[in-house]
């Protein structure tokens, strides 16, 4: 068996699990944010009505709100709140961070369990080799909360392969943004996609984070990276509840294997209206731009902070751009905070919010008027998602996102490399 | 389990916040319906009548696994929905909350907006009676089907759980 089979075999207690079957499995840990978290908590208690189970799986993270704007939108904290003490599920309030950053440093992501949410990224999580996948809230609300269990399809796998050396100026993100053009949107539905290979294998635990982030924009339902030595100590340094990794028994456990070779990949971007729309820089390069960041669930890693800064520092913003810099957690702040990040990046024009998952679904901040145009580092880029259905959001690496923002239009980050 | 009525044609790769806009995510689902899909075809909304029939193509439902979108659908009344394929999160969705979908490879080249349709759920078919053609549907697991006929995941969760009738 594979990963994903190995893992789904041991929750749902059967010596043997294959491609195709239903099962039901148990559940270590519920991920829900501010949204998907009061939407559950309505099913759950007036639809379902019973007790939770496992309080101490689930976890809910307020990151779309790093402070509520309205009134209406503290009373759905406030009910939030309650429904966490009511069952005594955990909480972690305003300004925590991104739902993913926060769950992962705060131990509840561990290499061989089975991860839930209702974000549709939480296949993210496969990367520290656990089966992880979103689910909606009737999952949630009827199976998780009540029963601690989720049924589940064992998907089919696919190898993708990454072969080579990235070029100076082309980021890991800019594999993972040509990966999700190549692959297709709906190009791998319904498949679990195992990343390897030497690209992979080379990158730090928050690198290779990138890869299984863009499961949902192909279609997919889950994600992993086979677990060595890097992610066992990753996993060590945020917790010492204890865990048992697997991996699979063999390569060949797979239907198919992509392969690809980045060698000759250059800087990325993927524009509006979807994710699919993906090309080199060059492509898009001088499309004027008003609003940077460096946030949503894709950014705002200490590694994009660095990369952002490299490029920024003793610089400034062109006239007119305006950049937010959202760190995706506490502990970001912090290192940030150590290297001097923050004075780099405020000295250059730039202005930081508090952590969260910044400005996705413009809740908190970051709306956009007909005639506007952002680059980020977002995992998304939908009309309609930032405000007007008509402004544009383009993606790209921190260090595109940076480059674009100092000349107030999409612009090759090659340029500003020493 | 069939429906029968007119039909409703969207196109590829609709995202979530198209259905539903994120920032309506909070509000009644009655309130959802009433602006479901307005920014693709405002007529939408205020036009759809129970037991209509939703077509759409490829990658319907992308984005958001919040249940928030089939259940806005769902809303509106339509019967079913008919898709080229949709999204996992859109399909598992749709089953948990007893809305049936079928996939339907080629729906979206025969039928045009307005023709009435008659879909069959068990049969894996769906006609056309407007142009009189029939398609056939990729087949859904009984398991889903299963589901769909109880209402819903969360009528039959405690016995999936294992413990017996809820
Ligand atoms: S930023 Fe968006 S994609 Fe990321 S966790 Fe929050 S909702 Fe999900």
């Amino acid at each position: 068996m594979n990963l994903v089979e190995k893992i789904l075999a041991r929750a749902s207690g059967r010596a043997k699990v294959s491609p195709g079957e239903v099962v039901v499995a148990n559940v270590d840990t519920l991920l829900l944010h501010d949204l998907s978290g009061y939407l559950t908590s309505k099913v759950f208690e007036e639809e379902v009505g019973l007790p939770m189970r496992y309080p101490e799986r689930v976890v809910m993270v307020f990151d779309h709100h790093f402070s509520p704007p309205t009134e209406e939108r503290a009373r759905i904290l406030e009910a939030n709140r309650a429904f966490a003490r009511r069952h005594g599920a955990h909480l972690f309030d305003c300004g925590s961070g991104n739902i993913h950053h926060v769950g992962v440093r705060n131990g509840f992501v561990r290499p061989g369990t089975v991860v839930v949410g209702s974000d549709s990224h939480t296949p993210v999580h496969g990367t520290l080799g656990c089966f992880a996948t979103g689910l909606g809230n009737n999952s949630h609300a009827g199976m998780v909360m009540p029963f601690g269990k989720a049924w589940f399809r064992v998907p089919e796998t696919i190898r993708i392969e990454l072969s080579g050396r990235l070029r100076p100026g082309t980021t890991p993100r800019d594999v993972a943004l040509y990966l999700t053009g190549e692959i297709g949107e709906g190009g791998a539905v319904y498949k679990a996609l195992a990343f390897t290979g030497e690209l992979i294998d080379g990158l730090e635990v928050w690198d290779r984070w990138l890869f299984p982030l863009i499961t949902i924009d192909v279609g997919a339902k889950c994600a992993f990276v086979e677990p060595d030595e890097k992610t066992v100590a990753f996993v060590r340094s945020m917790t010492g509840e204890p865990f048992e990794a697997v991996g699979s028994d063999s390569a060949d456990e797979c239907e198919a294997i992509w392969e690809h070779d980045v060698s000759e990949l250059e800087p990325q971007v993927a524009a509006s209206p979807t994710l699919g729309n993906v090309g080199p820089v060059s492509a898009f390069a001088g499309r004027a731009i008003q609003w940077a960041e460096l946030g949503g669930h894709g950014g705002g890693r200490i590694e994009d902070l660095r990369m952002a800064a490299d490029v920024l520092r003793g610089r400034h913003l062109a006239a007119g751009v305006k950049f937010n810099v959202v760190p995706s957690s506490r502990e970001v702040f912090t290192e940030a905070c150590r290297e001097g990040l923050v004075e780099d990046l405020h000295l250059a024009g730039c202005t930081w919010f508090p952590p969260s998952t910044g400005s996705n679904q413009a809740i908190n901040m970051g709306a956009l008027a007909d005639t506007e145009a952002m680059v980020s580092t977002h995992a998304r880029n939908f009309p309609g998602r930032n405000g007007s259905a008509k402004a544009m959001m383009y993606l790209g690496s921190a260090a595109t996102v940076a480059a674009s923002a100092l000349r107030g239009q999409i612009s090759d980050p090659r340029e500003f490399l020493s | 389990m069939q429906a029968r009525g007119r039909c409703w044609v969207f196109g590829d790769n609709i995202p979530t916040d198209q259905i539903v806009r994120s920032d309506r995510a909070l509000v009644s689902l009655g309130e959802m319906a009433a602006h479901v899909l307005e920014n693709l075809n405002p007529d939408f909304p205020g036009g759809v009548r129970p037991g209509d029939i939703l077509v759409a193509g490829r990658h319907f439902g992308q984005s958001s696994g919040r249940a928030i979108a089939p259940k806005a659908l769902q809303a509106t009344g339509i019967g079913a929905i008919v898709v080229e394929y949709a999204a996992r999160l859109f399909y598992r969705n749709c089953f948990e909350i007893g809305l049936p979908l079928l996939e339907c490879p080629g729906i979206t080249d025969g039928v045009e907006e307005g023709d009435v349709l008659a879909v069959d759920m068990t049969a894996g078919t769906v006609v056309d009676e407007t142009i009189g053609r029939r398609f056939s549907a990729r087949p859904v697991d009984p398991f889903l089907m299963e589901m769909l006929e109880a209402g819903g995941v969360i009528p039959m969760a405690a016995r999936l759980a294992g413990e017996g009738e809820a």
